[in-house]
C-alpha cells in the first residue's frame, strides 16, 4: 500500500504522535513538509495533525492554510484522496475552505483538555470503519464549531456532519465535533484519535480511524 | 568634588546596581582597580543572588548528588540521570515567583519557557511538564487575577510548544498573599545515541552563534530585580518582565535538537536570567577560555538599545551556541529551515578575558571567573534547629481501630467543608486547561497522584511527582525538608515506582533574616538526609530568596520534583499501576504505616490553632517504609493505593471514593487526636479479596523486623463512606464527589 502523508507545518506538535499512530496499525507514514509540494499519486491518504501552526497567529490555521503544501493537498483532495485534519488540522482545512464553517474560541474562553464521548452521525469515504460511539481525548482552545444557521441544516441533511459530542465541551453549534466535504473524502475532527491507540493511553477507540485507511 | 560627595555618588551607584559596599571592595580588589562603565552592570547581574547563589552556595555544596547513574548534576543547565538501556533523562525545576506576581500570565509563561530551554540545551527532548503553585487566600487582593493569569500563562505556553503537563501541586496560604510561588519543572528524554550537551565553551577560534528571537528591552535588570524584596512599587517593575513566544520556542527546540544530533554544535546555553551576560561569561568560565564578542552584531528588535541593555536584556527564546567555523553553514541551513536566524557574534579566544566590542571599539575586558566563580559567598548567620511545635516522643504510638474518643456531630459536615474549600477541593479546573496528552506517552494524567509517561523505546513507565508541603514546613522546617522528599517518594512507591532522583526549588524569604536562614539550613538538612537515606540523589535545582514583601516573608517552602521508574508496558496485557480511587466493591482495605510523627496538620490551621505534634522522623525508617510500600504496590492483588496526607485518613478515603464506590471502615482516630490530624506516614491499600491472603503473606515477609504495621480497615462498598465503631457516621459518595468537584467561587 502507498504511504500515508503526515503534514508538518511550523508549530505542528502532534506530528510525531500521528506518524507513530499510522505506523502502529501497520501502515507506512511519510513526512510532508509545509514548504514542499507532493504528487498526489504517491500517497494513499493525507493527515494534517494538531498543534499550533504559526503559533495561532492571526487565527488558528489561517497562515498554514496558505502554505505551499496546501496546493498539493487541494489537488489530492479534488482527486478523491482521503484527507483528515485533526484539531489544528481541522482548523486549517476550514481556513483553506476545504471544509465548511469555522472553529471559534471555546465558549469558556479557556483551553480545554479531557476525554469526551462522541456519536457518529455521518459516513466518511475513508476513516470510516469506526464504531458509532467512541471515547477520545480533546485538547483545544479554539474548538467551537460554527457555520451559518441556514447551512447547518443542509450539512445534516447531506450527511456531512461526521461526529457530535454527547456532552458539548466547547459550545460547538449542535455539538458538532467533526464534518465532511460534499464528496466525503475530506474530514475534520476536533478530538485526537492518535491519543487513544492503546489501553495504557486510557482507551483504544482511536485505532479504527487509522486501520480503516487500509481497507 | 569633595570626598563626601564622592562617597555619596558611590552609594547611589551601588544602590542603582543593587550591590553592597563589601561587594564593591571585593570587586575593586579582584579587578585591581575600580569598576568602570558597563562592568557595573555585569557585576550587578552576575553577583546578584539569583545568578550567584551567594547566600546558599556554602550550604548547597553538601547536597547528596552523587550516584553512578548521575551523569550530570549541578553546574550545567540541568541534571542528567541514566535510566539504562540507552535511555537518559534531564530534569530540573525553577522558580518564577517575582515575575508572576507582577505580571501573572507572562511571568508564568516565561517560567515554563525558561525551564524548557534548560532541558533542551542539554540535548534532551522535553516530554513532560509539571508545576508547583502557591497562592494566597483566594479572596486576597488581586489573588483571583493572579491565579487565573498564572494558569492561563502555563497553559498558553506549554500547550503551544506541545509538551504535556502531567502533574502539579497547588497550595493556598495567606503567607503568599503578596508573593505567590510559581515553580515549573520540565523533564526531557535522550534516546539511545542522542548526545548529552554541555554549556562549556571550547576550541579557540570557534564561533559564538546567537540563535532565536531578536533582543529587545524586555527584562533588563530582571535578575537583580528577582534578588530583591518587593516594596510597594511592584507595578513600576512591569518593564522588567519578559514576554514569551511559545511558537518561537517550539522552533528553537526542533532546530537545536537537530543540530545537536547532527554533531555540528560544540556547546549550548540558553540566555536566561541576565541574558547574554550570564550565558557568555558562564560558558567562558566553565570552559576556561576567553570570548571576543561584538555586541553590535546581536540581532536587535530595537535599534536604540545601548550595549548595557543588550547585555542585560532577558528577551526570551534565545540560545548561545559554540560552533566550529567549518560547521557554521550547515548549522545556519538547519535553523533557516526552522525559520530562525543564526548570527555569529564573536569567537572563542585563548583567554582568560572576555572582551566586549561595540562597533570595533573595545569597551570592556574582564576575566569571566571574577564574575562567576569568584562571586561573593556569604555565610549568613543561622541557629541550630530546635523543634518548637512538637515533642519528640510519641507517648502512645499505637494506632488502630476502636480507639476513638471525642466525636463531634459536625464531623461529617466538616469533611464536606474541607472537600469544598480551596485547600481540599479538586484542582481539575486548573489542569483541564493544560494539554496532558500531547506526545501520546501519558499513562497517568493530573487526575492521578503521580504523572506517568511511557518511554517509547523500552516501554518502561516513568513516574513524576512534586513534593513539598508548606503546612508541614510551618509545623517544623526540618520535618518539612524531610517530607519534601519522603512524601512524593511514597507517592511514587505507592504506584510501584522506584524513586530515582530529585530536583528542588528552595523558596525562602530574606536570607539576611536569621530565622529565615535557620529554616533554610534546617530544611535543606532534612531534605538532604532523606535523599541520602533513600538513595535518591538531588541532581538539579534552584534557590529563590527574598520572597518577602514589606517585611513579610512567605512560608519557607521547599518544593521538589521526583522521578521514579516502573515496569515496562510492552503489550495490551501489561499490568498498569494501582489507581488512586476505588476500583471494585468488596476489595479489602488496609492501612500500612510507619507512624513516626503525628501532628495537627492542615485542619489545625483551618481552625487557627497553632501547630502541635509529637514524634520525630527517622530517615532510615522512612526509607525502609518507602521500599516496603513499593514492593506491596507492585503486587497484582493491589487495585488502589493512596498516601494519607493533608486532613488525615477521612480525607484520603473520601478522595478514593468515586461517584459510586465508597467504603465501610472500622476506624476511629487515636485517642487525643482529631479526626483530621495527620500521621507521617500511612498508605491505604485496596486489595482484591481473592488474593488478599497472599498479599498479607507478602507484607509479613517484607515488614519482618521493621517498624511497620498493618491494620485492616474494612472494605470497598457501594454508595457511601461509612465509619463504624463507637462513633458511627457516614456520607453518601455522591455528596463527597459533589463537594470535591465544586470549584469555589472563582470569578476573575
Amino acid at each position: 500500500m502507498k504511504p500515508v502523508g503526515v503534514v508538518r507545518f511550523l508549530g505542528t506538535n502532534c506530528d510525531q504522535d500521528v506518524f507513530d499512530a499510522v505506523a502502529a496499525v501497520g501502515l507506512k507514514p511519510k513526512w510532508l513538509w509545509y514548504q514542499d509540494q507532493f504528487d498526489r499519486r504517491d500517497l494513499a491518504a493525507v493527515i494534517l495533525p494538531g498543534g499550533f501552526s504559526y503559533g495561532d497567529y492571526l487565527r488558528s490555521g489561517a497562515l498554514a492554510a496558505r502554505a505551499p503544501v496546501m496546493k498539493s493537498i487541494l489537488d489530492a483532495a479534488n482527486h478523491g484522496t482521503p484527507v483528515l485534519g485533526i484539531c489544528n488540522g481541522f482548523q486549517i482545512l476550514c481556513e483553506a475552505h476545504l471544509l465548511p464553517g469555522v472553529l471559534l474560541k471555546n465558549d469558556s474562553l479557556r483551553f480545554r483538555d479531557g476525554w469526551v464521548k462522541l456519536r457518529r452521525v455521518g459516513e466518511a469515504s475513508a476513516f470510516c470503519n469506526v464504531k458509532e460511539s467512541v471515547h477520545l481525548p480533546i485538547a483545544h482552545g479554539d474548538g467551537r464549531y460554527y457555520v451559518e444557521e441556514d447551512q447547518v441544516k443542509q450539512l445534516f441533511d447531506d450527511g456531512r456532519v461526521w461526529w457530535r459530542y454527547e456532552q458539548n465541551p466547547n459550545g460547538s453549534l449542535d455539538s458538532i465535533a467533526g464534518v465532511l466535504n460534499d464528496k466525503k473524502n475530506i474530514a475534520g475532527l476536533m478530538p485526537h484519535p492518535e491519543r487513544a491507540m492503546f489501553s495504557y493511553m486510557g482507551g483504544t477507540d482511536g485505532r479504527d480511524f487509522f486501520t480503516s485507511l487500509a481497507l | 568634588m569633595s570626598k563626601n560627595n564622592e562617597s555619596k555618588n558611590l552609594d547611589e551607584k551601588l544602590k542603582h546596581y543593587r550591590l553592597s559596599r563589601e561587594e564593591y571592595e571585593r570587586m575593586t580588589s579582584l579587578l585591581g582597580r575600580a569598576p568602570q562603565g558597563v562592568e557595573w552592570a555585569l557585576f550587578s547581574a552576575l553577583w546578584s543572588e539569583h545568578c550567584s547563589y551567594k547566600s546558599s552556595r556554602v550550604h548547597l555544596k553538601n547536597l547528596f548528588s552523587q550516584s553512578p547513574h548521575v551523569l550530570v548534576s549541578f553546574g550545567e543547565n540541568a541534571g542528567v540521570f541514566d535510566l539504562g538501556q540507552g535511555e537518559r533523562i534531564a530534569f530540573k525545576m525553577e522558580s518564577h515567583n517575582h515575575p508572576s506576581f507582577i505580571e501573572p500570565y507572562e511571568g508564568a509563561a516565561t517560567g515554563v519557557g525558561g525551564i524548557l530551554r534548560d532541558i533542551f540545551a542539554m540535548g534532551a527532548r522535553p516530554i513532560a511538564l509539571a508545576n508547583y503553585l502557591a497562592f494566597g487566600d483566594v479572596d486576597a487582593n488581586r489573588m483571583s487575577t493572579l491565579i487565573d493569569g498564572v494558569v492561563r500563562g502555563i497553559g498558553g505556553y506549554g500547550n503551544c510548544v506541545g509538551v504535556p503537563t502531567i502533574t502539579g501541586q497547588t497550595e493556598f496560604h495567606r503567607s503568599y498573599n503578596k508573593n505567590i510561588l510559581v515553580n515549573a519543572l520540565a523533564l526531557g528524554l535522550f534516546r539511545e545515541g542522542e548526545p548529552v550537551m554541555s554549556a562549556r565553551a571550547n576550541g579557540v577560534g570557534n564561533l559564538i552563534v546567537y540563535v532565536g528571537a531578536k533582543t529587545g528591552k524586555d527584562g533588563v535588570h530582571g535578575a537583580s530585580m528577582a534578588s530583591e524584596s518587593f516594596d510597594t512599587g511592584g507595578e513600576s517593575k512591569k518593564p522588567t518582565i519578559q514576554k514569551g513566544d511559545p511558537f518561537y520556542e517550539k522552533l528553537l527546540i526542533e532546530g537545536c535538537l537537530e543540530v545537536m544530533r547532527a554533531g555540528i554544535v560544540e556547546a549550548v546555553q540558553d540566555m536566561g536570567a541576565a541574558g547574554l551576560t550570564s550565558s557568555s561569561f558562564e560558558m567562558a568560565a566553565r570552559g576556561d577560555v576567553g570570548f571576543k564578542l561584538d555586541l553590535d552584531k546581536v540581532p536587535l528588535r530595537d535599534s536604540t538599545m545601548t550595549p548595557e541593555e543588550i547585555l542585560l536584556s532577558e528577551s526570551q527564546e534565545r540560545m548561545l551556541l559554540i560552533v566550529r567555523p567549518e560547521n557554521f553553514e550547515k548549522l545556519k541551513a538547519v535553523f533557516s529551515r526552522w525559520n530562525l536566524d543564526a548570527e555569529p557574534i564573536g569567537a572563542v579566544t585563548k583567554g582568560p578575558h572576555v572582551e566586549l566590542f561595540w562597533h570595533g571599539e573595545l569597551m570592556c575586558r574582564i576575566d569571566p571567573k571574577i564574575l562567576t566563580y569568584q562571586a561573593p559567598r556569604h555565610e549568613r548567620p543561622f541557629d541550630k534547629w530546635l523543634p518548637r511545635h512538637r515533642v519528640l516522643n510519641i507517648q502512645e504510638p499505637s494506632f488502630g481501630p476502636d480507639r476513638g474518643d471525642r466525636f463531634d456531630q459536625q464531623t461529617p459536615n466538616e469533611l464536606l467543608n474541607i472537600l469544598t474549600s480551596p485547600l481540599g477541593s479538586s484542582r481539575a479546573w486548573i489542569y483541564r486547561q493544560y494539554d496532558q496528552r500531547v506526545g501520546a506517552k501519558t499513562i497517568f494524567d493530573c487526575d492521578e497522584s503521580v504523572g506517568v509517561v511511557r518511554l517509547p523505546d523500552s516501554g518502561r513507565q516513568l513516574g513524576l511527582v512534586l513534593g513539598g508541603r508548606p503546612h508541614v514546613m510551618r509545623f517544623d522546617a526540618y520535618v518539612g525538608g524531610m517530607d519534601s522528599v519522603a512524601y512524593p517518594a511514597l507517592e511514587l512507591a505507592a504506584k510501584g515506582f522506584r524513586p530515582l532522583a530529585v530536583t528542588d526549588c528552595l523558596n525562602f524569604g530574606n536570607p539576611e533574616n536569621r530565622e529565615i536562614m535557620t529554616e533554610f539550613v534546617a530544611s535543606l538538612d532534612g531534605m538532604n538526609e532523606l535523599a541520602r537515606a533513600s538513595s535518591t540523589p538531588i541532581i538539579s535545582g534552584n534557590v529563590s530568596f527574598y520572597n518577602e514583601t514589606m517585611g513579610e516573608n512567605i512560608t519557607s517552602t521547599v518544593t521538589t520534583g521526583l522521578v521514579g521508574l516502573g515496569d515496562p508496558i510492552l503489550d495490551e496485557s501489561s499490568h498498569l499501576p494501582p489507581r488512586s480511587s476505588f476500583q471494585s466493591v468488596r476489595d479489602e482495605l488496609y492501612i500500612v504505616e510507619s507512624a513516626q510523627l503525628i501532628f495537627t496538620g492542615l485542619q489545625g490551621e483551618r481552625r487557627d490553632h497553632s501547630p502541635s505534634g509529637q514524634g520525630d522522623l527517622r530517615a532510615k525508617e522512612v526509607a525502609e517504609f518507602i521500599q516496603v510500600v513499593r514492593h506491596l504496590s507492585l503486587s497484582r492483588a493491589v487495585r488502589s493505593t493512596r498516601v494519607v496526607g493533608k486532613f488525615g485518613l477521612p480525607y484520603a478515603l473520601a478522595r478514593m471514593c468515586t461517584a459510586q464506590l465508597g467504603a465501610r471502615v472500622q476506624w476511629q482516630p487515636p485517642s487525643k487526636q482529631n479526626w483530621f490530624s495527620e500521621t507521617l506516614y500511612q498508605v491505604v491499600f485496596a486489595v482484591d479479596s481473592d488474593r488478599s491472603f497472599e498479599w498479607r503473606e507478602l507484607f509479613n515477609k517484607l515488614a519482618a523486623n521493621l517498624n511497620i504495621n498493618i491494620v485492616r480497615l474494612g472494605e470497598v462498598s457501594d454508595g457511601s463512606l461509612a465509619f463504624e465503631g463507637e462513633n458511627r457516621w457516614s456520607v453518601p459518595t455522591v455528596k463527597l464527589r459533589q463537594a470535591y468537584e465544586t470549584p469555589w467561587e472563582f470569578v476573575p
